[in-house]
């Protein structure tokens, strides 16, 4: 019995590899590989020639760890704040982290230009009373920025591992002579310090990825992504020993930090089973008033983009120069009579992604989690591994590996699904195992031991007790999928744009009221799911239960 | 189990999405245009050919032009496009093989220098090298008149210009400089330009006051005055300007036949190279046209061009870009 139980998984395991191998691995390796290139010339050697290029890794783990402390800064004290205590306002603190994740980052760069621009009110405001802003571009815009897009990371990800922090922890060590403050800083810290640091690499993987806001913003300083990007969709032709080299990079930087993470999370493992959440208590007085303004401020202006979306889609515009305070609907009828087809094929590719990528994933963290055996660390790093990868290295890739042989997808739609789903896998995976962990062996176990088989105590059992996560997974996975922009603007073809990468090209352009338009209906697709997980089918998303 | 279903609904969901685009091209009278020009380029387009044309429907298919010829390349075998619009002879030489020579009807009155010799390409439009200026930008100094100007030291760090490597607007521009003020000129300008490596951040930058000038083509620039943005100027260089004609191809074997052709002879009528014009603010390739009647861009006549040798820019693009980069180097 045992030992067939053991097989059954094993095989699923071997399955599960062989298919990361295909879309994972040979991809990567053709992006490694690519950088010795083949008409005797080496990336490394024009890399190490170009002082462009040793500047653009400075910037970019410069600016890496910049954004990470302050996303870090702002995203664990909203965190712990939100969970441990009621204060004014806390209701709106609790969907805040939708909002920003919606926004497409481009839509949110350009109103910052628009309030701190040269050309921007705020600017423009202080410098008519004799106040000269230093300028917005480059670094203060990139960090500012970047700042207001991420932290909502590593919010969610502090969030729920507070939440999920037994606080029966807490009592013991006071019961034990510890004072409140000690014991929460000695006993919650290790337990919940794992997710904020993965919620760091997350972050710095993202800045490391990101060339979108690094184009509008950036563009004295050199950064990897956004070299990578253009090595890799340049108008001239593209360079594929350069785009690998660069991507090889970034890959290392980010394998660094990684490893730096596993080895201190390593060094105290923490299984927690669900136990007792705190509290909220309840803050009055000049500490509630003052964290209720903090978050307050936070919220408006994590909100100012959205506010600019949906004013720039119903301003007039005459090409790139906006009419402001001048209305219409005509972005928005174009949008729905002329050009529907980045919002159709958002909707199809990112529909497909979520359901295969969703599959994929419940199986695989449960192998990961509760079916541990010989090739389940490889499958758990393997999983893990587009979390290392930016977009553009991820698409960059899967072009390499697809255009000819044995797969040819290439200029179709098949390889943006492809996309979505190699680079939101981590997403799923670390959202099933998550709860996984939580489910205690000793149910499925007793399961068992009563006499049913170990794949139907799966379904009936484990699958039951998974689905609130998987729920959740697939949830945010879609959000994720739909505002996926850096791997499927190298994959996509003309033709199938999706709605990002519509709105980063309109924005490129300068032409900021057509890009509010998409953004708007980008806007309602991701929060329509969201909504209607949370109030119809009540699925706790992002651990806002308290 | 659960594993074959799941791989199963991932081969079934690509075959589908794959499959999927096929159906959607085969109607006849359809006719499909792969086009690199911007959505006001097109809408004007397709505008005129709803008024017309009102049989012909054109589906277009947008991306940047080396993207797009590729893709054509792809389907060199089973041609899935018509035509394609729009790219500079340059780039067009190394597809030669993708095209249909067709003399169309309707280049009569465009002038025998702007179409190509065996009617492989029909010229659509020309466009003409500008600065863009930001006026509020300039620091108090009045604005430059002429290439000489932009070399002025304090300029240095305010005007943006796009990669050559990356962009043929950039390359045309600086290429037509080298002729222009020699390799000591383009020295010095090199000095003052900021080299961004996207093309479009040129218009952005300028336009949102980010830099005060930028080297770009007239009828990108031109869409801030139009829109009434005040302190956007153009300027023509009074030593004479560059510029570079953008090419209209029919597909080898485009699958919709005549109704291809009635529709690349539509893209050169005169009412859309009025409709490009006033849309678009691109300069007809047609000399029956005049400008100044339609929007307030200065007569062809009225601006002086300095000519340039295409076909020698195209044969030593790598010679001068690798001078170009020394240059850019130098200065930094």
């Amino acid at each position: 019995m045992s030992q067939q139980f053991r097989s059954i998984w094993f095989w699923f395991s071997a399955l599960a590899l062989a298919i990361l191998a295909v879309f994972l691995l040979y991809p990567l390796l053709n992006v490694l590989t690519g950088s010795i290139g083949s008409g005797g010339r080496n990336g490394w050697v024009t890399l190490a020639g170009d002082p462009k290029y040793l500047a653009a890794i400075v910037n970019t783990v410069v600016l890496g760890i910049a954004v990470t402390l302050t996303t870090t800064l702002i995203g664990v004290p909203l965190a712990y704040f939100t969970a441990r205590f009621d204060f004014p306002g806390k209701s709106i603190v609790a969907v805040l982290p939708l909002i920003t994740l919606v926004i497409p980052e481009v839509i949110a760069a350009q109103t910052w230009l628009m309030m701190l621009g040269n050309n921007g009110f705020i600017t423009r405001w202080l410098g008519g009373h004799g106040i000269d802003m230093p300028t917005f571009y480059g670094w203060p815009g990139l960090i500012t920025v970047m700042t207001f897009t991420y932290y909502t990371y590593i919010y969610i990800g502090t969030l729920a591992a507070i939440r999920g922090f037994d606080v029966q922890l807490e009592e013991a060590a006071q019961s034990l002579g510890t004072s409140p403050a000690q014991s929460r800083l000695k006993v919650m810290l290790p337990v919940v310090l794992p997710s904020v640091l993965a919620s760091a690499l997350l972050v710095f993987t993202l800045v490391v990825g990101n060339f979108a806001t690094a184009t509008i913003l950036g563009s004295r300083v050199p950064l990897l992504s956004v070299l990578t990007y253009q090595a890799a969709v340049a108008e001239g032709g593209s360079d594929p020993v350069m785009q690998s080299t660069l991507a090889t990079v970034s890959i290392a930087l980010v394998m660094i930090v990684l490893f730096v993470q596993r080895w201190i999370v390593s060094r105290g493992r923490h299984e927690v089973t669900q136990g007792r959440g705190a509290r909220a208590e309840k803050l009055r007085g000049l500490p509630g008033l003052v964290i209720g303004l903090s978050a307050a401020i936070l919220v408006v202006v994590s909100l100012l983009p959205l506010g600019s979306i949906v004013v720039g889609a119903f301003t007039v515009s005459r090409g790139p120069v906006m009419r402001w305070g001048e209305w219409t609907t005509a972005h928005v009828e174009r949008l729905v009579k002329i050009a529907p087809d980045p919002v159709i094929n958002t909707l199809i590719y990112s529909a497909v992604a979520t359901a295969i990528g969703i599959t994929f994933s419940a199986i695989v963290s449960y192998l990961i989690v509760k079916k541990r055996n010989i090739l389940t660390p490889a499958l758990d790093y393997l999983t893990a591994l587009p979390l290392a990868l930016s977009g553009t290295i991820i698409g960059i890739g899967l072009i390499m590996s697809f255009n000819t042989g044995f797969l040819p997808i290439t200029g179709t739609a098949s390889i943006i699904v492809l996309a979505y789903i190699v680079r939101r896998l981590p997403f799923g995976i670390r959202n099933s195992s998550s709860t996984l962990y939580n489910i205690p062996n000793s149910i499925e176990e007793a399961s068992i031991s009563l006499g049913v088989p170990p794949v139907s105590t799966f379904f009936k059992v484990v699958l039951p007790l998974m689905l609130p996560a998987v729920a959740a997974a697939a949830v945010l996975t879609w959000t994720t999928t739909v505002a996926e922009l850096s791997a499927s603007i190298i994959v996509y073809s003309g033709g199938r744009e999706t709605m990002p990468i519509q709105i980063y090209k309109l924005i490129d352009s300068n032409l900021m009221a057509p890009a509010s338009a998409y953004g708007l209906v980008l806007v309602a697709v991701i929060l329509i799911p969201i909504i209607v997980a949370t109030r119809v089918f009540k699925i706790d998303l992002f651990s806002s239960k308290s | 189990m659960t594993h074959l279903i799941d791989r199963r609904t991932v081969l079934a969901g690509l075959a589908g999405m794959a499959a999927a685009p096929a159906f959607a091209q085969s109607a006849s009278g359809t006719v499909v245009l792969y086009t690199s020009n911007n959505a006001q380029s097109v809408d004007a387009v397709l505008g005129v050919a709803k008024e017309k044309q009102p049989n012909l429907k054109i589906s277009t298919i947008t991306g940047g032009s080396g993207q797009l010829l590729r893709r054509i390349e792809a389907e060199a075998a089973k041609p899935q496009a018509d035509i394609f619009w729009s790219s500079s002879a340059n780039t067009l030489g190394a597809f030669k093989q993708l095209f249909e020579p067709y003399a169309s009807p309707a280049a009569s009155a465009i002038p025998a220098a702007l179409r190509h010799p065996e009617n492989l390409w029909t010229a659509s439009n020309v466009h003409l090298v500008v600065a863009m200026i930001n006026k509020n930008q300039l620091g108090g100094k009045p604005a430059p008149k002429t290439w000489k100007d932009l070399i002025d030291p304090a300029f240095k760090g305010k005007i943006i210009i796009a990669d050559p490597a990356n962009s043929s607007t950039a390359f045309t521009i600086l290429w037509g400089v080298d002729k222009l003020m020699g390799p000591d000129g383009l020295k010095a300008l090199a000095a003052n330009l900021t080299v961004s490596s996207a093309a479009s951040t040129v218009l952005r930058a300028v336009g949102q006051g980010e830099f005060a000038m930028g080297l770009t083509f007239e009828s990108n620039a031109y869409a801030y005055v139009a829109g009434g943005q005040r302190e956007i100027a153009l300027l023509y260089p009074t030593e004479g300007t560059f510029s570079t004609p953008e090419f209209q191809v029919l597909v080898k074997g485009a699958p919709a036949g005549a109704a291809a052709k009635a529709a690349y002879d539509l893209m050169l009528s005169k009412e859309a190279q009025i409709a490009l014009l006033e849309n678009a603010f691109r300069r007809p390739s047609r000399s029956d046209i005049d400008v100044s009647k339609y929007v307030e861009l200065p007569a062809m006549e009225s601006v002086k061009v300095f000519a340039i040798d295409e076909d020698e820019a195209a044969a030593k693009r790598d010679e001068f870009l690798k001078r170009w980069a020394s240059y850019a180097t130098a200065t930094k």
